[in-house]
């Protein structure tokens, strides 16, 4: 078991965001977290990214508790993730941007370079690498994301809304290239409001609510659910309940 | 005797600080944001309170409402020139804006001014009154009370009307706030006017008992963030006891250790401050 | 590199060419605003954790070389490492509880200390109060390094800019270097990255601290005098601030640019104003600050960048 949430809960003052949670998280897999806005599923993925400290419950990564842990601290045991609203570093060039990520395992600049590129090559940005990234447009962008984190050498991976609004092309590939790190032996957890996304990578689903977990399994199971589609009044599901 | 009259002189200076530093700790509050000409504001209410008496002959009411207005369109010019464009910069262009405007006005008016200390000439607010024993200038006591009821009133305005439950909002959840049609930068402007208003007006007040010279701006300015570290980011309520509570420090400092000593003891608070409560009397940790 | 190296020989050649002691006297202020500028741009430029405070450092600087000497008769050089040890132990009581919060707590910390030091040292007997110190009158050994003319703080000053160039340079290709530039692009995702942010902050300013001390105790040397206002005075921190985000804060070159251009344009303002000139000059460089804040927080270097892009743009185009 990689990563397990047991009875996790984040209040803010009066306003509870997440009651509740647990999840465990086997290597290798591809975990998808969907939701209406404002279900909770936001918080719960910063409680894991280590950005929230929840009020109650326990998180451990490796058997090692990171409840409390900071995000360096998670990047440094092996967890990244990217932003919803990427958050490149604009006025530094595409390599570079990916070089911070590398020297979290690689010290020196040449051998931290040499991973950069070799991210970058993975992710189809090398041919622009000494780009600003301000120059890139936001799917160019959530790639640079992806790219610096991976550099990290990360074993889980959380990506928050990593797919929204790409044109059909850039989705297909997109969700390849999610597939190649995948494939590399990182474990994903994906949070996307686009159903595609979810019935075509996912492995496992959780449903967010009003701040709990209302279904948990194969994203078929999971689209008949009841409770989902109540809660979703129509985000895409009727198309699949076919 | 004399230790209960340095007492309530430290109050009602320390009113005049709660005044002043409400509006800066609004700011902060709302734009996360903070000011570092605030105290050339207040030193702006000060030469306003000077000219007016010696171009208009006219007395406390006039040069304070000149004061207040003056200083209330300049928040709004400073807000939506400058400061509007550079919430959504880099940290370095935010600091260095206003901390470039302090120096800017500061210097300038060291220039129309020169550096000599001013102080207005006798009102009608002369003399001393003896309050239980207790004697206190009346020019401090009206500028001390004037000014605790002036930021009990901005409180209650922000509290208890619609324009300052919006003020609120934004300060809260900008997001949220738009959400429900308020614009935070209409808001975000009113909220700078009415900040440089109350700072101009606690100028003028302190012009009735004090003489100043164009650097007092930044004792103020420093005081200003001392107030609102120890009140409490973002916290009116807070402003206003970290107002008196600072200008009760320093009436004590300067009473046991020497005139000297009144900012140094401050500005070390400060520090012990940053490193111990941060989050003030009524921020959150 | 090859500019690099005209620039120095240009240097080097400067008071050979100006020997007169009017342009020299603009030189080693020069060097000195570019020195002090350098080092406050490695935590204010590079990191971008802004410091409007940084006299405090300078003032440490300046005033134990002199303190040694005005007690113990000791060569002033002596204290330029003691001044040093002071700076880097301002830099962590200033910079542990704050880097911790939000960026604007660190700039009015700076202030904050940087006022305080000032008000107690004018407090101080053993300090020199409000009078201040001075250095040795007259040399007794070249230890003293107090010079007849300026020639020899000339190449002492450009000795020592090289040499802060030079680190910096080294510490722009190292993995410190990129995680300060990474804390200043976006603080979060640095975190998020692994980059200890508190700590690299932390180093950044106790770096640029020593270096800032080390402009200071140039000064004190050179002037031979140091008090509260010149020392720990606001104007002093203002003009490492203007200078470094003039010429583009966080940029190498930077800081050298932004004080070729404003030290001639000081001591201009300052002579054809007379003694009223430095208000003037000042409220030009309020002005300036304002204009860079609003328009280009980028400086000369960005600006140049982006007239050079667009130039390179169109030529592609046509």
């Amino acid at each position: 078991m990689l990563l397990s949430a047991e009875n996790v809960s984040k209040t803010f003052g009066s306003l509870r965001a997440v009651a509740g949670a647990d999840l465990t998280i086997e290597q290798g897999e591809i975990i998808g977290l969907i939701g209406p806005n404002g279900a909770g599923k936001s918080t719960f993925f910063n409680c894991l990214a280590g950005d929230t400290v929840p009020t109650t419950g326990r998180i451990s990564f490796d058997g090692i508790d990171v409840t409390r842990a900071t995000p360096e601290e998670h990047a440094r045991r092996g967890i990244g993730r990217t932003f919803q609203v990427p958050a490149t570093f604009e006025d530094m060039t595409i390599l570079d941007n990916v070089m911070v990520g590398a020297f979290l395992r690689h010290h020196q600049r040449s051998a931290a370079r040499e991973h950069a590129l070799a991210v970058l090559e993975l992710v189809g940005l090398k041919d622009r690498q000494n780009l600003r990234a301000r120059s890139l447009g936001t799917p160019g962008r959530k790639r640079l994301e992806i790219a610096r984190v991976l550099a990290t050498g990360p074993r889980l991976m959380l990506l928050d809304e990593a797919l929204a609004g790409l044109t059909p092309a850039e989705l297909q590939q997109a969700i390849a290239l999610v597939r190649k790190i995948h494939e590399t032996g990182v474990t994903l957890v994906i949070v996307e409001h686009i159903m595609e996304v979810i019935m075509t990578l996912a492995q496992r689903v959780i449903v967010f609510n009003q701040g709990h977990v209302i279904a948990k399994g194969a994203p078929a199971d999971v689209v008949k659910d009841e409770a989902v589609i109540e809660a979703y009044l129509g985000r895409g599901h009727r198309h699949w309940r076919k | 005797m004399l230790l209960l009259q340095v007492i309530v002189g430290g109050l009602l200076l320390g009113a005049i600080y709660a005044l002043f530093s409400s509006g800066l700790t609004l700011i902060w509050g709302m734009m996360n944001f903070i000011n570092f000409a605030h105290g050339e504001f207040v030193m702006l209410g000060m030469y306003v309170a000077l000219l007016v008496v010696v171009w208009l002959g006219g007395g406390p009411a006039t040069f304070g409402f000149a004061a207040a207005f003056g200083l209330f369109v300049l928040g709004i010019v400073v807000y939506a020139g400058l400061i509007r464009h550079v919430t959504r910069g880099p940290m370095l262009a935010q600091i260095l804006s206003t901390f470039g405007l302090a120096l800017l006005l500061r210097y300038t008016a060291f220039w129309i001014f020169s550096a000599n200390v001013v102080s207005l000439p006798q009102t009608s607010l002369g003399g001393t009154l003896n309050i239980a024993g207790i004697l206190v200038p009346t020019a401090q006591l009206v500028a001390g009370v004037t000014a605790a009821v002036l930021t009990v009133a901005m409180h209650l305005f922000l509290t208890h009307t619609t324009m300052g439950s919006k003020l609120l909002a934004v300060a809260e959840d900008r997001h949220a706030a738009m959400l429900m049609g308020i614009r935070p930068d209409r808001m975000q402007a009113l909220a700078w006017g009415l900040a440089a208003a109350g700072a101009g007006i606690a100028g003028a007040l302190m012009a009735i008992s004090y003489p100043w010279s164009p650097s007092v701006g930044e004792t103020f300015g420093l005081t200003a963030f001392v107030v609102v570290t120890l009140g409490g980011f973002g916290s009116v309520p807070g402003a206003m006891y970290a107002g008196l509570i600072i200008g009760l420090i320093q009436a004590l400092s300067a009473f046991y250790f020497g005139p000297i000593y009144k900012d140094i003891i401050v500005y070390a608070l400060f520090a012990a401050l940053l490193w111990f409560r941060p989050q003030g009397l009524m921020g959150k940790a | 590199m090859k500019a690099a190296i005209a620039l120095l020989v240009v240097f080097l050649a400067y008071p050979l060419i100006f020997s007169n002691a009017f342009y020299l006297d603009i030189g080693v202020a020069l060097l000195l605003a570019a020195i002090s500028a350098s080092a406050w741009n490695i935590v204010g430029g590079y990191a971008g954790q802004v410091s409007v405070g940084h006299c405090m450092f300078f003032g440490a600087g300046a005033y134990l070389p002199l303190l040694f000497f005005h007690h113990w008769q000791l060569p002033p050089i002596v204290g330029v490492p003691v001044g040093v040890l002071v700076s880097l132990a301002l830099a962590v009581v200033v910079g542990m509880p704050t880097f911790r919060l939000t960026g604007h707590y660190f700039s009015m910390a700076t202030i904050a200390v940087a006022e305080l030091i000032r008000l107690l040292v004018g407090t101080w007997d053993f300090v020199g109060a409000a009078i201040g110190l001075q250095g040795p009158a007259v040399a007794r050994g070249w230890w003293d390094l107090t010079f007849r003319g300026e020639l020899p703080y000339y190449y002492i000053f450009l000795t020592v800019l090289v040499i802060l160039l030079f680190v910096i340079w080294a510490i722009e290709r190292t993995r410190f270097g990129y995680y300060l530039r990474a804390i200043k692009a976006g603080e979060r995702a640095a975190r998020s990255l692994g980059v200890p942010v508190r700590r690299t902050k932390l180093y950044a300013l106790m770096l640029s601290a020593a270096f800032t001390s080390i402009a200071g105790s140039l000064y004190a040397i050179k002037t031979g005098f140091i008090d509260p206002e010149s020392g720990f005075g606001i104007l002093v921190s203002v003009q490492m601030v203007i200078i470094a985000a003039l010429g583009g804060a966080g940029t190498l070159y930077g800081p050298l640019v932004g004080a070729i251009i404003l030290i001639p344009l000081q001591t201009a303002t300052n002579t054809w104003f007379g003694g009223g000139g430095s208000g003037l000059t000042y409220i030009l460089y309020g002005g300036i600050i304002v204009l860079i804040a609003r328009f280009e927080p980028g400086g000369l270097h960005e600006l140049w960048y982006r007239i050079a892009t667009k130039i390179r743009r169109r030529r592609d185009a046509a």
